[in-house]
């Protein structure tokens, strides 16, 4: 267990103060000490670096903050059934999208710019390598922030494809028959179940609306044609048919989008990996341009030396 | 009482562990460390220096220092130039030199703010020192925090220290054991050994029941260990054992038990060969501080005459806590490491081979309906590989690491053919009939290096009981002389020997042998890397060493002749320092054993070995210094022999023989301790 003894050093400070004075002992300069503070203090470099990189740090600070605090906000997606607090429309997450993306883009922009300033006037091997690990410090705490908001993004987009997917559930219009309503209104019944969004509850009663008139018009329609009961079970069967077509079609479909966004993920990794690689091999393109130059200059050497 | 183990195992934090909290808690400005993934990027130097150095690199890699916001490690002494603004966080030994250099710095005005940690407790005049310095550089105010951070000991393991690497020789065995040493210089081994020790138990938060044999360095040792920590206790305001440093529940039920031992009392284990991976790793090789240096030779080819000598290159590696094939396998016998190196080789194969399979379904794609509808499937896989990728790559690097010590390993053992000198050791030790004479093994020119031989004799004779006749020992030395052994050592276990044959009875090392299990193994059988023909897979039978066999006593409050005369120092009672009569009756389940003098992995892994079938109680293993063999037989080889005859110890009178004790004025009050002893006990 570590023990503090800050106050006993102060202690100290205070003893050697008193104990100086007392044996009239000037304490780096006695009276002109004091003075040569004052001049000592002000021509220290207070470090033009340090307080940019402290500059950027306090921006990305802000933009994590304001990330945290719309958080919530953002990914609810029931806003629109919720009350006026908590509500938040696309066109504001929209706004922070972009505000993030600006955001984020002018900052790693600045952290480039030090990165080249940094090494500019500086003879010292520690300083650059202190600046060029704070500069990486700094990248750090930007990917991370960065991730809070791919995140949030990330599971909105979800949320949109959701939605649209469903909202393809609609059937088209005009073309299926009185008994294929019943059965979409069936079929769209369990479907209606599985999803969790009750955004889709729209959707059936939207549908039921429509076929509402259809029915009507069909009613109409009815009269004038007398459909056989062949027909009548040709149309079903047919019906059944599509609708196993569209439900298959509707798997793969699914199945795909999935596959895409991990593909996405994967591409993700391997761009990252690439963009490592281009660095390593770029140093190692400069070793092996040294090595040929090197190679080059021992063969003439060699070629020089008169042959014992 | 289930609660009650639970809490008790809980309380056994591996020392490694609680050393390393508090040097991070130390890192991150002496404030406890949160993991905060949205943290704002702090950034610090750490400037140690040779002692630092020790302490930090067994527990923290440089990318874990990164982590901690560290952006430059210096050492103290170097040249080091004024960083603006960044908080430097120093981490030293409180010597007169250190506290020079920091106060050049501060004069220098280096640094934009100072945290000074002081490994072991500073003096109030160096506090003073440094007070001056910054009162004269105006740098008061930057002098942020000073701590004394009582971190003067390297953790090696979970649960085995050293007290220290720099100023090793200042504690060796042979700085202890010279009998030109001075009472002065003894106070400062003495002193060094219990300033270390006391700073393990504050970090530990535990204040120990002690025990000690008599008439031996331990016994010093424990006096004073005994006198700090009871001077610490009763200073109410400053106590380093108070509640809050002790965490709920930790050793309040039961006090772990400190069993001091000295080297002296068993000369044969360190000099004994070894089968177990880590004990052969520093047995053959250089390893140091959980770093192995190897040297490979890069290939036997004839290079063509009048070129330059192929030169070596040298790899290091790291053996952490990290590595799970260490940490699974340092304690097996040899031939079990190296089948399971081959086992992981193989999985890591199939493993590679499955992702290389993936690569070439991925190429179907598009060609093939039935390909399709395995793509699902297959993109999964795929991302379950490329996240794996990094654990596989992890793996190969560490089958790679070890294979390469194991191969060097095994390069030594059928060289010096190590296994024959094991199997003969484990006899004579044990005392079984010995199947090959000892002057067979020590003439045969193909089997070790003189020095295995040496040691081969030194065992035997220090276990055997009766001396061996002057012909005998003749016939020997001759033949060891014939095989280019120096016989210093052998002088010198000769005194030894005497010595402690007045003091007590040598120890007998058991009665177990080892069960060598035929020379083919599955390992040949597989054409591995590992071929280990004319190499005995011999089996370690479990016998406990001289050490190990005392801390059962001690712990288990067993009664032994051997044991029942320890001293028992408890620094919480109010009176009194010393009696003989242990107040505890119940057995300990928490035990720390420190060799004075020197210890080794073997030791450490005999006890290892031991409590593992001990539920719920654990043993920390440390000692003043760790030496192989060879560095063993160098110190004492050189020990100057001053007390010739053996009769120095049982008459005071009688002056010292040799010229250059003459010189002396007369035998150190340690040395007296020694010889007071000796009549003591003289039957």
């Amino acid at each position: 267990m570590a023990v503090d003894i800050t106050l006993l050093f102060r202690a100290s400070v205070k003893t050697v103060k008193t104990r100086n004075k007392a044996l009239g002992v000037a304490v780096g300069g006695g009276v002109d000490g004091s003075r040569d503070d004052l001049f000592r203090r002000s021509p220290r470099p207070k470090g033009d670096f340090s307080s940019r990189a402290r500059e950027v740090i306090s921006h990305i600070g802000k933009l994590r903050d304001f990330l945290l605090e719309h958080r919530k906000d953002y990914i609810n997606a029931y806003s629109h059934t919720m009350s006026e607090y908590g509500r938040m429309t696309d066109t504001e997450r929209d706004q922070i999208d972009q505000d993030a993306q600006i955001f984020m883009r002018t900052c790693s922009e600045a952290i480039q710019q030090l990165r080249t300033e940094a090494h500019k006037e500086i003879h010292s091997q520690q300083v650059k390598e202190h600046r060029t690990a704070v500069l990486d410090f700094i990248e750090d705490y930007l990917k991370r922030v960065c991730k809070l908001y791919s995140e949030q993004r990330a599971i909105r987009v979800k949320r949109v494809v959701d939605k649209k997917r469903l909202s393809k559930l609609e059937p088209e219009p005009n073309t299926k028959t009185r008994e294929s309503t019943s059965s979409e209104k069936v079929s769209q019944s369990p479907s209606k179940d599985s999803e969790e969004n009750p955004a889709t509850e729209e959707h059936p009663e939207k549908i039921l609306a429509e076929t509402q008139p259809e029915l009507g018009t069909w009613g109409d329609g009815k009269g004038e044609d007398e459909l056989s009961p062949e027909e009548i079970q040709m149309f079903e069967q047919e019906n059944q048919r599509l609708i196993g077509e569209m439900n298959s079609l509707f798997d793969e479909v699914r199945q795909i989008e999935g596959r895409v966004v991990e593909i996405s993920r994967l591409q993700e990794i391997f761009t990252e990996k690439v963009l490592q690689q281009e660095a390593e091999i770029d140093s190692i393109h400069q070793l092996v341009v040294g090595a040929t130059e090197n190679i080059k200059e021992g063969n003439e050497d060699i070629r020089e030396v008169p042959h014992l | 009482m289930a609660s009650a183990a639970a809490a008790t195992a809980a309380a056994a934090a591996s020392i490694r562990e609680r050393q390393t909290v508090a040097l991070k808690r130390m890192l991150n400005f002496n404030v406890p460390h949160i993991k905060n993934s949205t943290g704002e990027p702090v950034w610090k130097v750490l400037i140690y220096d040779r002692f630092g150095q020790d302490i930090i690199s067994p527990l923290l890699s440089v990318k874990e220092l990164r982590d901690m916001g560290i952006t430059l490690h210096l050492l103290l002494h170097s040249d080091r130039d004024p960083i603006p603004d960044v908080p430097a966080v120093y981490f030293v030994m409180p010597t007169e030199e250190n506290i020079d250099r920091m106060c050049q710095d501060l004069r220098n005005q280096l640094y934009e703010s100072y945290y000074l940690n002081f490994i072991s407790a500073i003096s109030r005049s160096k506090l003073e020192d440094i007070a001056n310095a910054a009162l004269a550089a105006s740098a008061v105010t930057q002098v942020a925090k000073v701590f004394d951070q009582y971190l003067n000991f390297i953790t090696l393991e979970d649960d085995m220290f050293v007290l220290c690497n720099q100023n090793k020789e200042l504690v060796s065995y042979r700085a202890i054991n010279r009998p030109d040493i001075t009472d002065t210089e003894m106070e400062t081994v003495m002193d060094t050994i219990v300033d270390s020790l006391f700073c393990f138990f504050v970090t530990l938060g535990a204040v120990p029941i002690i025990r000690c044999s008599r008439g031996t360095a331990a016994e010093m040792v424990a006096v004073k260990l005994d006198k700090k920590l009871r001077e610490n206790l009763r200073d109410a305001r400053n106590s380093l054992f108070t509640g809050d440093t002790l965490g709920a529940g930790q050793f309040s039920f039961q006090r772990p038990l400190l069993v001091l031992v000295d080297r002296n009392i068993d000369l044969a284990t360190p000099l004994h060969h070894t089968w177990t991976y880590q004990a052969l790793v520093h047995d053959v090789l250089d390893f140091h501080l959980n770093r192995v240096n190897l040297e490979e030779s890069s290939g036997v080819e004839n290079s063509p005459a009048g070129a330059r000598p192929k030169r070596k290159n040298k790899k290091s590696y790291d053996l952490t806590p990290v590595d799970k094939f260490w940490q699974k396998h340092k304690g097996s016998p040899f031939p079990e490491v190296a089948e399971s190196v081959q086992q992981e080789l193989e999985s890591y194969r199939a493993q590679e081979d499955e992702v290389k399979r993936l690569k070439s379904i991925m190429g179907l794609e598009g060609e093939d309906e039935g390909a399709i509808s395995m793509l699902s499937d297959n993109t999964a896989k795929l991302t379950s590989a490329v996240s794996s990728l990094p654990e596989l790559l992890e793996k190969k690097r560490l089958i790679d690491l070890h294979t390469n010590v194991a191969t060097a390993v095994l390069e030594h053992i059928k060289a010096r053919k190590l296994d024959v000198y094991f199997e003969y050791e484990e006899k004579i030790m044990s005392k079984t009939t010995l199947d090959k004479s000892l002057l067979d093994i020590i003439s045969d020119p193909d089997a070790g290096t003189p020095e295995d031989k040496m040691r081969l004799f030194l065992i035997y004779y220090i276990s055997t009981q009766q001396a061996p006749s002057e012909a005998d020992l003749e016939q020997y030395k001759k033949a060891l002389t014939d095989a280019g052994c120096n016989l210093n050592p052998l002088q010198y276990i000769k005194q030894w020997k005497a010595f402690t044959k007045m003091a007590s009875a040598p120890a007998s090392y058991g009665s177990t042998t080892t069960k060598p299990m035929g020379l083919l193994s599955r390992v040949m059988n597989t054409g591995s890397q590992f071929v280990m023909e004319g190499v005995k897979n011999l089996v370690l039978k479990q016998q406990n060493l001289p050490v190990t066999r005392i801390l059962d006593n001690l712990m288990e409050m067993k009664s032994n002749p051997e044991t029942d005369d320890y001293r028992y120092f408890d620094p919480k009672m109010l009176r009194g320092n010393d009696s003989s009569v242990p107040r505890n009756k119940n057995p300990f389940q928490e035990a720390i054993v420190f060799v004075v003098g020197g210890g080794n992995y073997i030791e450490y892994q005999n006890l290892v070995d031991y409590i593992k079938g001990k539920q719920g109680k654990h043993i920390l293993y440390g000692c003043s210094e760790l030496f192989n063999a060879t560095q063993f037989i160098k110190q004492v080889k050189y020990i100057p022999l001053l007390f010739v005859a053996i009769g120095i110890f049982q008459k005071r009178e009688r002056k010292p023989l040799t010229h250059l004790n003459q010189l002396q004025p007369e035998p150190s009050s340690y040395t007296k301790i020694r010889c007071r002893h000796g009549r003591l006990r003289k039957p």
